[in-house]
């Protein structure tokens, strides 16, 4: 008998069984307690225990699945690496360069993921962006941010 | 050339952290506040906020920082800017931190400035509504007849409920099962419900309760009886005259803030103090703002660093640092 | 008769021009900070206190209560919008309703939502006025081990969340347990998984969650297949309910505003499970399970309605008892407070008009919620004929800013990445995120109540069996489970008779 495995299954449980082992490892470092004073690291320790034990059984009934799968999709690397770079600048600088300038560097790199966005189109959004939100946040709803930023104070 | 603008920028800043200290405050100033919106502390000082900023002619901004008796916003002024632009509202945890914890992140003495004292909470014992004693007298004497079936119910560890619960047992000399709860408001669901037998909060909290016949009431841990709840025996009257605990708060800068930026905020502080709406609710509260001349600096490390002794006995006889 | 004596005092109380105006202020404010990802009702509420400091308190209270439920409105048009859920009931939402969106019929779900909402802040308000103290004192039932058994109940029930895998589903609701396990044990202090980062100790940032797996994973799914096809229909058939629509609605609406009433009482955080509990019922209940998660107007309309009245019914025992149920909650007790009112028991005889004021004004509240959201519905699907490239930038921007902006913490953006990424590849896998976010939510909850539960116990597991509303709401449980397995094994059982034959 001819079985087809299934990509997903054995690597959502394999990450399952990752994350079981990460925060079990580390939960081993917690004072566990007794069952009247439950420490620290007694609950996450079934809970990682629970999560191996589910992870193990997705890995295995991936090794056993009979259906046919469709084909993993494409990963967009560009995109992904824009956008998540992005979000990290903007946590980076929105303090530093104050809201316009992170905004619009972050926008415009966000824009540039996806493949249908030229420069000078993602240009435009940010600046539109950037502007909406200034009006939105700082003027409107008065959130406590410098639009520029003390380094670019002199 | 590059060091020389490098000198220049140098001097830039220590020219513009000189006037930041004389034009101090030029933008809104942070208190932090180590407990959950609401709560007793935090209460205190959104009252003081409102005329500390008419006298600062700037904005407050209360923020709440909940976690860890404290010890969590507490570290986190001790690591701001110096600057008076954030500062810290903390009560008498303060005192007591370095006795529960052993790896704390600071030293309530090294890491702050005081800026002055603002109240000092009295606190009340209560029990649910259908607990057997009737008197503070007949609750001691029950809780020391059955110490493993009643339940004490606390805030969190270094809460004052915890800090109080703990004097009362060293006093009668009896270790009663301890329940903790994330903050006041789940605990005192828990007691209205019956869940747990007893426990030991600060007026601010346990007035409204009390009036309204939903907690029994055994005593007052003040030398003077309350002006808000007359019938309510102190616990000296009740017998047990070691049994005093004060919620007291005080205000605090991170070390380093200049002496004129801490001299402004306590200036400030006592002409909060003396605002009449503030007189008022306090009284509501049970409570009443300190002396002005404990609203200062050197009053407030003064009682601090005695505080500071006499928590780390307490909490050392009955065991209780871990 | 008392109670319409009592409704005069209130309406008379709001009906005011000062305090109807604020009543429509703290709405239209809700709405705004409920759409917005991240600034959220509480911050709000404790950014505006010290100006209601001059109100009047009846007005101060009318306005922060509005935008309170104002938010809950406003939090599901950016779920079923942009897949951006702001707080853990609109993740509910955005399952079904950015699905509804998906496929052109944004307004439908959007005018559910409101009309779902509208009709349980009627009916919950009127549970406020009608028994608000006996039902605030037999909810005080509920100690630790209740909460504890409700929250298995919850958690076992919500794999109805998930339309795949089940086993995955339980992996994906540990996982958000685990995560939720991160920051300082609120018994001991000690500090949990923050591998030294200080920002950590207060837990992970929920919206930073909620934005990274949902909003950002759907962005690069999005990104994967961009070249082959378009990703929002833009033809918009209609923007109202059809009467089919209607017809489907109305028994998930009432289900939901049932259930979400009763969850609201408890002051132990019930009002947190209640959309989650509906849209279980809804799929349990429907004779068409198969299309939840893939635009099934029921999900949206179930928990829409069960949000709202649990909001609504959290009330009640912060107005009779003086007890907060959640932040939002606690901040309003502040008020009281700081208006020179003790919140407690007696409010309700020392200050008739201020109680009655608030319950009638959520009711007009509501009325005006519903009045503003609806015209809006027009506006907001608009929004969807831009272009997903110039869409998705707009998102990252609010959710950057919206989380940012939260406690001015960088540390809550980058965790956006990081959950952005493994929501990414979880959901590639076939996970689903809404039970990571259900986990995540009730995890320290579960382990608080199951430590004082057994506390209380002195150490004796027995009191979950013992105490009768506990051990009920565990058989539920493993009811919940059996009902959830059984077709799966029996389907399984068919199939391989099948393949055999």
């Amino acid at each position: 008998m001819q079985h087809r495995k299934s990509v997903r299954d054995i690597l959502s449980g394999l990450i399952f069984i990752g994350i079981a082992f990460a925060f079990g490892y580390a939960a081993t470092g917690y004072e566990r307690g007794t069952a009247l004073r439950m420490g620290p690291g007694y609950f996450p320790l079934v809970l990682a225990g629970v999560l191996g034990v589910i992870g193990l059984a997705v890995v295995i009934r991936g090794l056993l699945a009979r259906e046919e799968e469709p084909p993993l999709e494409r990963v967009p690397l560009r995109g992904i690496i824009l956008l998540l770079g992005a979000i990290a600048f903007f946590g980076m600088t929105v303090r530093g360069l104050g809201l316009v300038p992170a905004l619009f560097l972050t926008a415009t790199a966000s824009a540039l993921a996806s493949r249908n966005n030229s420069l000078l189109r993602a240009l435009l959004i940010a600046a539109a962006l950037t502007f909406l939100c200034t009006l939105i946040f700082i003027v409107g709803l008065g959130v406590p941010l410098a639009s520029f930023g003390p380094w670019l104070r002199f | 050339m590059p060091f020389r603008k490098t000198g220049a920028t140098l001097l830039a800043t220590l020219l513009a952290t000189g006037a930041l200290a004389q034009d101090y405050p030029t933008g809104p100033v942070t208190i932090v506040v180590p407990f959950a919106a609401g709560g007793p502390t935090d209460t205190v000082t959104r009252l003081i906020a409102e005329p500390m900023s008419a006298a600062l002619g700037q904005q407050i901004v209360v923020q709440n920082v909940a976690g860890a008796g404290g010890t969590l916003a507490a570290t986190q002024v001790a690591n701001a800017q110096p600057d008076g632009y954030t500062i810290l509202m903390h009560h008498i945890g303060m005192s007591t931190a370095p006795a529960l914890y052993d790896d704390l992140a600071y030293d309530p003495t090294e890491s702050f400035e005081t800026i002055g004292l603002v109240t000092i909470v009295p606190m009340t014992m209560i029990a649910r509504r259908d607990f057997e004693p009737d008197t503070f007298e007949e609750l001691v004497d029950y809780v020391t007849a059955n110490p493993d079936s009643v339940t004490y119910a606390n805030a969190g560890i270094g809460a004052a409920s915890h800090l109080c619960g703990l004097l009362f047992m060293d006093a009668i000399g009896v270790d009663v099962l301890t329940v903790p709860y994330q903050g006041t408001g789940p605990a005192m669901t828990d007691l209205l419900g019956g869940q747990v037998d007893f426990m030991c909060d600060q007026t601010t909290n346990t007035t409204g309760q009390i009036k309204g016949g939903e907690v029994k009431a055994y005593a007052v841990t003040t030398p003077e009886r309350l002006e808000s709840l007359p019938d309510l025996p102190t616990t000296a009257e009740a017998g047990l005259p070691d049994f005093q605990v004060g919620v007291w708060h005080g205000l605090y800068a991170p070390a380093g803030t200049p002496e004129e930026v801490v001299a402004t905020l306590s200036a400030a502080l006592q002409t909060a103090l003396e605002d009449e709406n503030v007189v008022t609710r306090f009284a509501e509260l049970g409570t009443a703002p300190v002396p002005l001349d404990q609203a200062t600096p050197e009053a407030h490390a003064r009682y601090l660093q005695e505080q500071i002794d006499l928590w780390g006995e307490v909490i050392a006889s009955a065991g209780a640092g871990d | 008769m008392d109670l319409l004596a009592n409704l005069a005092l209130g309406f008379e109380t709001v009906l005011t021009p000062t305090n109807l105006l604020y009543c429509f202020v703290g709405c239209l404010l809700g709405t705004l900070v409920g759409v917005l990802p991240g600034i959220g009702p509480t911050a709000t509420i404790a950014m505006l206190l010290p100006i209601t400091f001059t109100f009047e308190p009846v007005t101060a209270l009318i306005m922060l209560a509005g935008i309170y439920y104002g938010a809950q409105y406003g939090g599901s048009t950016t779920a079923i919008l942009i897949n951006l859920p702001g707080e853990s009931s609109s993740a509910v939402t955005a399952i079904d309703g950015y699905q509804m969106a998906r496929q052109g019929r944004a307004g439908p779900a959007l005018a559910t939502a409101a009309l779902g909402s509208f009709f349980a802040g009627t009916v919950s308000t009127l549970v406020l006025a009608v028994a608000a103290p006996p039902l605030a004192r037999a909810a005080l039932n509920f100690g630790a081990p209740e909460y504890f058994s409700l929250i298995v109940l919850g958690l076992l029930a919500s794999i109805a969340l998930a339309h795949g895998s089940i086993l995955k589903a339980l992996g994906m609701i540990v996982i958000g347990l685990l995560l939720g396990m991160v920051g300082q044990d609120i018994y001991t202090g000690t500090p949990r998984f923050t591998f030294g980062f200080f920002e950590l100790y207060s837990g992970i940032n929920f919206v930073s969650v909620a934005v990274g797996v949902f909003g950002v994973a759907e962005i690069l799914r999005n990104l994967e297949h961009e070249t082959t096809r378009e990703v929002l229909v833009r033809k918009v058939s209609n923007l109202w309910l059809s009467r089919e629509d209607f017809r489907r609605i109305v028994a998930p609406v009432v289900r939901g505003t049932v259930l979400g009433s009763i969850l609201g009482i408890l002051p132990g955080g019930g009002h947190v499970l209640s959309s989650f509990a509906s849209y279980s019922l809804e799929k349990r209940s429907s004779s068409r399970p198969e299309e939840f998660g893939t635009g099934a107007i029921e999900g949206v309309a179930g928990p829409e309605s069960a949000n709202n009245a649990g909001a609504q019914t959290s009330f009640i025992p912060m107005l009779t008892l003086g007890i907060p149920a959640h932040p939002v909650m606690a901040l309003m007790i502040g008020a009281f407070i700081i208006q020179g009112i003790t919140p407690g028991p007696n409010v309700i005889r020392d200050e008739p008009a201020l109680f009655w004021g608030i319950i009638v004004s959520m009711w007009v509240g509501n009325l005006m919620l519903v009045m503003l959201n609806l015209p809006l519905i027009g506006v907001w699907v608009r929004l969807l004929t831009i272009p997903y490239r110039v869409l998705f930038p707009a998102i990252i921007a609010f959710a950057c800013i919206g989380t940012y902006s939260i406690s001015l913490n960088a540390f809550d953006v980058y965790a956006i990445v990081v959950f952005g990424i493994l929501g990414y590849v979880l959901i590639k896998f076939g996970c689903e995120p809404a039970p990571l976010l259900l986990g995540f939510v009730l995890g320290p909850l579960l382990e608080e109540h199951l430590r004082r539960a057994m506390i209380l116990s002195r150490g004796d597991p027995m009191i979950f069996l013992e105490r009768p509303i506990s051990a009920a709401l565990l058989a539920c449980a493993v009811a919940a489970v059996l009902v959830a397995v059984l077709p799966a094994v029996r389907k399984r059982r068919d199939e391989v008779f099948v393949e055999e034959d």
